[in-house]
Order: C-alpha cells, then structure tokens, then sequence
C-alpha cells in the first residue's frame, strides 16, 4: 500500500479506506444552523404544491425557467458528477488509487441528483401528470427534457443508490445482530457479481443526461447569446460535469478533511488535480475550437457585457488548468483548493450563464429569484449539506487510514465494556 | 491500457443489462425526423394577416375570447373592458398597435400561434401535450402536460403563455380554433374580420395570394415578402406588412427549422438508442475487466490490511 520516494522513505498513504468521524458530535450548531435552512426550504416546497407557481417565484413567460432548474438541477448536477467523473477514471481508465475517495464523490453526487429532482418536483406545475413515464408509447423520444426527465431519476434512485448500498450495508453489519451478519454475509457476494454492470449504467445514463441537460437549451435557439449557443453545447456541458465533478470531489475532500482534522493524501489529490487540469483544458479546446469554427471568435474579445463575462468563466477555468500543470501547486493542499474552487465556479458559471443571464427572450422582461424561491433553492442546498454531514459520521464516506478504523472499533468495544 | 479487447457476446449483454428497461422501452418510441427546410403538408391550413388593411377594429379579440372560453383581462382597464398588454394566460389573440418613435406613422399587428411547420414547443414537449394535429394546428393535451414550460422556452415567438396563478395551471395558446376546424368552420378571429385584414385559406393558396399582392404593389411591403415563408423552417401563419417586422415582434429568424437544429446530432446518436447501446458495451467490457483485477488483488489487500474491501 506504501510508497518509496526516491531516496527509498517509505510515504505514508494517508488515505486507504473509508473511515466514519467518529470523535465528533452528531449534532452541531452548524448542522442546525442547516437543518434549519432545509426545514424553511422545504415547508415552503410543501406549501407551494398547493398553491400557484406564481405566487412563489419571479419566474414569468418570458423566463420561464427560474433558478430551482437552471441552478438546482443544470448547474448544481454538474458539482455532482463526482460519480461519473471520478468512477471512469477509476473503473474505466483503471486508476485504482481513486477507488479510495469514490465514496465522498458518491454521497455528494447522490445528494446534489436527489436534492435538485426534489427541486424538479415542486417546479413544474402539474405534477400529478408525470405517471405518463410509465406508459413508452406516450413518450416524445426526440425531446431532450423527457430523456432528463427519465435518465435522471432512474440513475439517482436506481444506479447512484446501489453503488451507495455498500457503505450503508457495511454499517448494518458491523452494527447488526448475527442473524442480519448472517444474511449481509450471504448476500455480499451476489452485491459483488451484480456491481460492474451496475457501474457499467451508472457511467452511460449520465453521460447521456449531463449531455441533454445542455441539448435542452438547443431548442432555444437565436434567444441564447451566441457566445454560448452551439450544437456543441451538450458535449461542452459533458465536458463542464467532468471537470466540476472532479473539482468538487476534491474541494470537498480538503475542506472535510481539514474539518474533522484527518490526514491528506498528497498523491490521490495530486493525481485529481492533474485530471482536473486536463479536463479543463480539454473543456477549452473543444469550447474555443468551436467558437474558431463558427467564426464567433471576434465576439469573445469584443470586451462588451456578454465578451466580458465569457472572459472571465475562460478565466477561472484557465487559471486552475494552467496552474494544477504545476506539480507543488496540486500537492499543496492550499493552492489545490483555491484552483480546485475557481475551476468548479468557472464550470457554474459555465452552466449557469446560457439559461438566464445570456438569455435573451423575444420580448423585454427580467427576471430575479424572489425571496421564497431562493429559500426554497438554500433550503435544497442545506438539506444536501445536513445529509452530507450525518452520512460521514454515520457512514465509512471519508477516507482515512487503516489504523484509524482500527481505533475506532477499540473505542466501541471499551465503551461496550463500560455499559 | 489497451481498449482494443475483443468484446464478447456476453459482455455486450452485460452492458445491455446494466442499462436495465431503458433500451427496451425507448427503441418502441416513436421517432419523427426533422429536415431543416419542412415541406407544409399538402391539407395545411393557414392565416393571412396584412397590416395595410388591418384596421385595429380588435373584433377578433372578443371572438377568440367568446370561441376559447376565456375571460376578459380587465387588468389594465381597472376592471372595465378586455385590454390585455400582450398575449398572456387570458389572451390567444390580440390586436397591437405599433408606433413609430417619431409619431411618423402607425400600424397595428395581430400575434397569436404561428403554427409552425416544424414547431419547436412540440419538438420539446416530454409527453406529446403538445402536437402537431391535422390540417397543422398545434394543439395542447392537459392529461399529457407536466407543466414544465419547456414550450416557452422553445419558442421563439414568445407564444405559450403559462398560467402562473392558478394551482392547477394550464398552457394557453392559440390552436387555430382546432374544435371550429373540425366542424368545418373557420377560426373565430377569421371570421369575424370585417375587413379583410386576417384571411384564412389553405397554406399554399394564401402564400400565392400573398405573393400576387406584393407583385401588385412592388415596395408596399416590407423587403417584399411573406414572413412566415422561411422563418424557423416555415410557418402556417403568414404576414405581410408595411413596417420591418422586427419593429412589429415579429423577430429575424433563420430558414431553418428549430427542431432540426436541436435534433440532428442526438437523432444520429439516439437513434435505435445505438449510441448508448454501444456506449454501455465499451465501457461494460473496460469495465468488467478492470473489476476482475480488482477482484483478484482483493485478497492481497484484505491479507495486508486485516479488514474487508469496501466497494
């Protein structure tokens, strides 16, 4: 499991297993301060299922979609793309060192799918007729917003869900009774023959939604700003899910790590900042290949308020692809953060933009968030971030070392002994 | 790493499990094709509006309420008369006047659907609410509508409108009087002109109207044109006026149809689902072989660290 530097000292891989925190409080005054979010988040959620639209967001015909699906669901998905993106370079590009922080990326991605369909949810306006999924025949297969409106779903509670079964199954059994050992025991190895088909779903369902996610805005057409109007906006929005899936696997390592005073692992954090740096680049090459071969490429630099703002999204993805190239940068846990975080906010930015602010509909309206629109929005984020904060306290999710688990099932068996 | 393993039988049966019902179900659904240039079918109705002659009587506006079920939108006029702003969830139909900023002349222009060839409301719409029904009409289906306004985000004449305060909100829009169709009868709005300003005929018939009234008078209309003709693939609604269109609402579009534009890359990969089919085989056999290294290292890494491997 350890490595040699090159003088022959043996490098300690800090991070080599799933280790729940276990030496801190379950409840905080944070996780309340959250909880309390979610709580006003989704009471108004409920309250608006039995009221109009209207009353509850600043959204109107002309801005038809307001921020609980251009942000919740087309813009946050992207930070939760840390299954797809960090799970092919595990499974398919065979980076067996990433396997390690697989359960970080798949909590936060699940978290970030089922907060923003609970979005989806209480934003449409007539619910009640989404039974029409079950029956083919009525599906419109040419449009992108019924594949979102099926893939996502199905990948959230069916794929993102198995592959997050081990990590709740394992506290079962460490936590059970011998009959439930008994019967995880039996079923682990069926769990194990079924799992790489299950990955195998789990990789090709996003790379179609995170795809149709940009393909609804082609439909748009002439009322998005060229800059970001392209056929290629479905592989560019592909492109922004691996890159922010790696970026926020990443920030959200260091910041928990950091939190609950575990160690870092210079080499697996290196080796996502290196992906991240050539994702981003890769992101860049397609986006500015594109702009060339539409000629759009005098727009970019004509410095007015759409050239400036598409500067500055080049900018925060530029600056982190340039700098991660730097071996120190991306073993420093510092300078890793701070361009892991400008990558990630330059892929918001690039999600984000194309469905409000480079919009441009056919008559003159405006639309901003209203108060409990943006509650509801915090409320989604803060419900996430409380799941997040009782599964990594309940569950083995962050990674840690093997010593560390090994006290950990110490202190439980003295605390036994004591009661 | 070498991607070039042979894919066998059963690994691409593997994939196609791991895609579960979705291949079976989705290759049963329907696929439409989109060219870029929409031939209008031969039974397309149509609608002539000519502001030369349109008066700004707005005796259309009542019959469409009347012919719709739709209630007055006295908002503006402090609850007296129907004087809606712009279309909206109370108004198909509506009679605008359009000014020019130097008071130097005045037109008026009468919006309402365009009935698109190739509509990009009923490209995008999840479950088919929307539809391109007979004779062209673009029609709403309730039980079919999910409410998600993905029809106002498509279309490009700000049309659709959603009835933002109601709790069970529907999507209003002209449907070319699609019940009046069926009868055999005109749309109301048609019917009821007095003057002749909005017409209705065949697509085909009214085009060739419209082409023998600008051959009539060169430099009467704008650009000497139909709009409607080419715009977004074509439409069934036709105008003819004396002002740009683009002053009047009427916005500068491609001849190219929406739906294609938006489709003809994912129907290439959509099509039959083949994309994602091969997709998942691919990355099923990478998959499958990386797990079974995986799998056979797993008792070294268990022996080495005393504890179970964790998926």
């Amino acid at each position: 499991m350890n490595a040699h530097d090159a003088t022959g000292t043996i490098l300690v891989n800090h991070w080599q297993r799933g280790v729940p925190v276990y030496r801190e409080p379950v409840v905080t005054r944070t996780l309340i301060f959250f909880a309390g979010f979610a709580a006003i988040g989704l009471t108004l959620a409920l309250v608006r299922f039995f009221s109009p639209l209207g009353r509850f967001s600043g959204m109107n015909d002309a801005y038809a979609w307001g921020i609980w699906k251009t942000f919740n669901v087309m813009t946050l998905t992207a930070l939760g793309s840390g299954p797809l993106a960090v799970g092919m370079t595990a499974w398919v590009f065979n980076r067996q060192r990433l396997h390690v922080v697989m359960r970080t990326a798949l909590v936060s991605g699940f978290l970030f799918y089922a907060t923003g369909l609970v979005a989806l949810g209480f934003d449409v306006g007539r619910a009640w007729n989404f039974w029409n999924i079950l029956l083919p025949w009525r599906w419109n297969a040419e449009s992108a917003m019924l594949e979102i409106s099926f893939c996502m779903p199905v990948y959230c509670f069916m794929f993102l869900a198995f592959e997050n079964l081990p990590l709740v199954l394992e506290r079962f059994y460490y936590t059970g009774n011998d009959a439930s050992k008994a019967f995880l025991l039996r079923w682990a190895p069926v769990l194990r023959r079924i799992y790489p088909f299950m990955l195998t779903g789990a990789y090709v369902l996003p790379l179609m939604h995170q795809s149709s996610l940009g393909g609804l805005l082609l439909l748009a057409g002439e009322k998005i700003h060229p800059l970001w109007q392209t056929p290629f906006l479905p592989l560019l929005y592909l492109l922004a899910a691996g890159f922010c899936g790696l970026g926020f696997v990443t920030v959200l390592l260091l910041m928990a790590c950091l939190r609950y005073s575990r160690p870092l692992d210079d080499q697996i954090l290196g080796e996502l900042g290196n992906l991240l740096s050539c994702v981003c680049f890769l992101f860049l090459a397609v986006q500015y290949g594109d702009l060339i071969r539409r000629g759009q490429l005098g727009t970019v630099f004509a410095l007015d308020k759409m050239s400036l703002l598409f500067l500055c999204q080049t900018a925060l993805i530029l600056i982190p692809a340039i700098a991660l190239r730097n071996r120190t940068v991306r073993e420093t846990p510092r300078s890793l953060l701070r361009m892991a975080s400008l990558a990630c906010l330059g892929g918001l930015f690039y999600r984000f933009i194309p469905t409000t602010i480079a919009f441009f509909p056919a008559r003159n309206a405006t639309y901003f968030p209203s108060a409990p629109e943006l509650l509801m929005t915090l409320g989604y984020i803060s419900l996430g971030v409380v799941a997040f904060g009782l599964a990594v306290k309940y569950f083995a999710v962050l990674p840690g070392e093997v010593k560390d688990w090994n006290y950990m099932f110490k202190l439980v068996r003295q605390r036994r002994a004591e009661t | 790493m070498s991607l070039t393993a042979k894919i066998s039988r059963r690994q691409a049966l593997l994939g196609l499990a791991g895609l579960g019902g979705t291949v079976a179900s989705a290759a049963t659904a329907r696929a439409i094709e989109h060219p870029a240039h929409p031939v209008a079918a031969p039974d397309a109705v149509g609608m002539l509006y000519d502001n030369t002659i349109c008066t700004g009587c707005k005796a259309c506006m009542p019959a469409c309420n009347e012919a719709n079920g739709l209630p007055p939108d006295t908002l503006l006029s402090g609850g007296l008369w129907d004087t809606p702003a712009d279309l909206n969830s109370k108004t198909k139909n509506i009679i605008k006047l359009y000014e020019e900023p130097d008071a130097s002349g005045f037109c008026f222009v009468k919006r309402q659907c365009m009935h698109c060839l190739d509509p990009a409301c009923v490209t995008g719409c999840p479950f088919g609410a929307l539809k391109k029904d007979n004779w062209g009409a673009v029609t709403w289906n309730s039980t079919l509508c999910i409410g998600c306004r993905y029809c106002e985000v498509g279309c490009p004449f700000d049309v659709p409108k959603f009835e933002w305060n109601k709790w069970n909100p529907k999507v209003v829009k002209c449907e070319f009087c699609y019940d009046r169709l069926k009868k055999n009868d005109q749309p109301a709005c048609t019917a009821v002109c007095p003057t002749g300003a909005v017409i209705f005929g065949k697509r085909t018939d009214l085009l060739t109207k419209a082409k023998a009234r600008i051959a009539a008078s060169p430099g009467k209309y704008f650009e000497n044109r139909v709009y409607g003709e080419h715009e977004a693939g074509g439409t069934q609604v036709l105008y003819l006026s004396k002002v740009a269109f683009d002053k009047i609402g009427l916005p500068k579009l491609g001849s190219t149809s929406i739906g294609h534009y938006a489709t003809k890359v994912t129907s290439v990969i959509y099509k039959w689902l083949s994309g994602p089919v091969l997709a998942a085989c691919f990355l099923g056999a990478v998959i499958k072989r990386n797990w079974n290294r995986h799998e056979a290292e797993r008792p070294e890494r268990e022996k080495e660290t005393g504890l179970p491997d964790q998926l």
